[in-house]
């Protein structure tokens, strides 16, 4: 994702990319692709196992982080003027990128929709025909007013993206107003209920742009401080306790629930009074907020940008995914949808659910691999790029 | 799809088709459904948590109230009328296991409900026929409108609450298994809220959608490839087959 906005080579001319952005952020499309999965067993090993938020909260907050990084050194050397129109050719790519996702889900719906001949689910269908009226349901895919399922987490990308703009140059008057201000937007929003909807009618946002902005700007209010050099958060050591502290308890009781939902007679903690509190991934509930920030924290005094692993062979191919992930992450939602239809259409043992997991896994590194090479072979060349031109 | 673009003639088609049909299939009909054809196996039937008020009705040969309250599938609208939906097949076969005992299953389906609407019909549709155990059948409309889960997930709690207080027994149904729809809508989360709020408040879940998976994955029923003609009466057996099932599970857990 970062690449494209890197292109004024701002990350290249300082020569320090922080690893481990790119390293979480691949790990968390690929938690995506196997969440997306329906009934995958792997999803019980992903993240949500071991924390009441999940991958999504990974992806918003480092796409905040990366943001602020790439345009926030842009701003300085270039101006309001010409970041702006940067973040906008990207807002661009994104909103292409959902329009192609669209279009793939609409061939695989109008297939599975119109070979059902049964009336025992036409009450079912008609809550979803969507397709009922086919003029309308693309005119508001255009206006990101249509989000079937699996479509949700772009246009929310695309719309956190568009308002870019004006969070860097809230970071430029003062590091916190930003965050001030997306903290009583936050808030107002789950005091009284904002919500932004979608078509058919009345259903909201899977995910609310008002409360997921939030965690988008307080990523990027720490990813500016690669900027600036100032941190502009709370960092000593009973911060870090606390955190350490908060996202080892919410990692134990995950784990509890999670082992329990797996094997019945393993206890319950907690799972009466925190469990509703912890599902409500629409409005980012305070619960899934307060946990990811505890276990951003903790990841930060655990795994240091010089960490070793980042350089092992393992972590590799998730480093190039995280480095290339608009495409790795569109790769993943086709590649879902189509896991999707397979196991719902043909046949879901555990067999089958390997394959499409291994099949899927291949598929989303060979294309960042893939990525990486011409990213790379394209540069040797002296006036490729202005051949490959495109997207430069 | 072009029939559903007009739901009123669709409709007359089905329960003509159904009156048909099934009329002509009931006469020659079995009471009960054929041996094995609607056997699953037993780990899909849960056996806890236990209806003991339910078990000690029968036990006295006490008049048992069920009142079925849910949607679309509950009313029967495939099979043409409640007659051939799967509470009156409920009721039959229960009353086939006791025999001497007067059952009444009560059928209280209105398609196109939220949790939240049908928990809005509680007091006057459900719980003013003191039922004593309460089948509610939820979550497809929920998941079909993407509802957030949360909001499903506490409406369930409520819900179950609100019948218990009303002195009933409860036992949730998830929804239908529908191998094109799986494809289509994410009915995942509700399945998993359905599956936890039963756990959470040790409430009996009767998991409709496994059931019904292993029916169309072992070539039981055809779900998707079938001609008009047949589609009410196989609606009418699917039922059959679902409320001969259920009642299976009842009696094991009201022992």
């Amino acid at each position: 994702m970062a690449e494209v906005a890197r292109a004024p080579r701002l990350g290249e001319a300082k020569g320090e990319r922080d690893l481990r952005l790119d390293f979480f952020r691949g790990l968390s499309l690929f938690f995506i692709f196997i969440d997306h999965v329906p009934g995958n067993l792997l999803a019980y090993a992903t993240f949500h196992a071991l924390a009441f938020s999940d991958a999504a909260e990974v992806f918003i907050f480092i796409s905040g982080f990366t943001a602020a990084l790439v345009y926030g050194r842009s701003l300085l050397r270039n101006g309001a003027l010409l970041v702006t129109a940067q973040i906008y050719r990207r807002v661009w790519q994104l909103y292409v990128a959902h329009i192609f996702l669209f279009v793939i889900f609409v061939a695989e719906v109008s297939y599975s929709v119109l070979v059902v001949h049964n009336p025992m689910y036409i009450e079912e269908m008609r809550v979803a025909n969507f397709l009922e009226t086919p003029h309308l349901a693309v005119i508001r895919a255009l206006l990101l007013l249509f989000q079937p399922a699996f479509l949700d987490i772009l246009p929310l990308y695309i719309v956190l993206l568009a308002g870019f703009p004006l969070v860097l140059l809230g970071l430029r008057v003062h590091r916190l107003l930003p965050f001030a201000v997306s903290a009583l937007l936050y808030g107002a929003t789950l005091f009284w209920g904002w919500t932004l909807h979608t078509y058919p009618a009345d259903a909201p946002w899977f995910f609310n742009p008002l409360a997921w902005q939030f965690l988008f700007v307080i990523g990027a209010t720490a990813g500016f401080s690669r900027v600036t050099g100032v941190w502009p958060f709370p960092a000593g050591t009973g911060f870090r306790v606390l955190a350490i502290v908060v996202a080892g308890f919410c990692a134990l009781v995950s784990l509890d629930w999670t082992i329990h939902w797996l094997y019945d007679p393993f206890p319950l903690f907690l799972a009466r009074q925190l469990w509703t509190h912890t599902l409500d991934k629409t409005n980012l509930a305070p619960l899934r907020l307060a946990d990811f920030l505890a276990i951003a924290t903790t990841t930060m005094v655990f795994v240091k940008p010089d960490s070793r692993f980042l350089h092992r062979g393992w972590a590799r191919p998730l480093i190039v995914c995280g480095q290339h992930s608009l495409y790795v992450f569109c790769l993943g939602i086709v590649l879902a949808v189509l896991g999707h239809f397979v196991l719902s259409e043909f046949y879901d043992g555990v067999a089958m659910q390997v394959a499409v997991n291994a099949i899927g896994f291949a598929a989303m590194i060979g294309l960042a691999y893939l990525l990486e090479w011409y990213k790379v072979a394209v540069r040797r060349v002296p006036g490729a790029r202005a051949v490959a031109g495109g997207s430069e | 799809m072009i029939a559903m673009t007009r739901p009123p003639v669709m409709l007359a088609a089905a329960l003509l088709v159904a009156v048909l049909v099934v009329g002509s299939a009931a006469a020659q009909a079995p009471a009960a459904s054929k041996p094995g054809q609607c056997a699953v196996p037993a780990d899909l039937i849960a056996s806890d948590p236990t209806l003991p008020g339910l078990a000690k009705r029968f036990h006295d040969r006490q008049p048992v109230v069920i009142v079925s309250i849910g949607g679309a599938s509950t009313a029967g609208v495939a099979a043409g009328s409640p007659a051939n939906a799967y509470p009156q097949r409920l009721q039959e076969a229960l009353t086939r296991l006791h025999p001497g005992v007067p059952i009444t299953v009560i059928n209280k389906g209105v398609p196109r409900q939220t949790t939240r609407e049908m928990i809005a019909r509680f007091s006057a549709d459900v719980l003013a026929a003191k039922p004593n155990l309460v089948i509610w059948e939820t979550g497809t409309v929920d998941a079909v409108r993407s509802a957030e889960i949360d909001d499903f997930a506490m409406a369930l709690g409520d819900g179950i609450s609100a019948l218990r207080a009303g002195g009933a027994a409860v036992m949730l149904v998830n929804m239908q298994y529908n191998p094109s729809l799986a494809s289509v809508i994410d009915f995942g989360p509700y399945l998993d809220a359905l599956d936890r709020a039963a756990d959470l408040d040790d409430v009996y879940l009767f998991d409709r959608y496994q059931i019904m998976r292993y029916w169309s994955d072992n070539g039981r029923f055809n779900l998707v490839e079938v001609p008009k003609s047949k589609q009410a009466a196989l609606a009418g057996e699917i039922y059959r087959c679902l409320g001969d099932t259920m009642a299976g599970a009842i009696d094991r857990a009201a022992r």
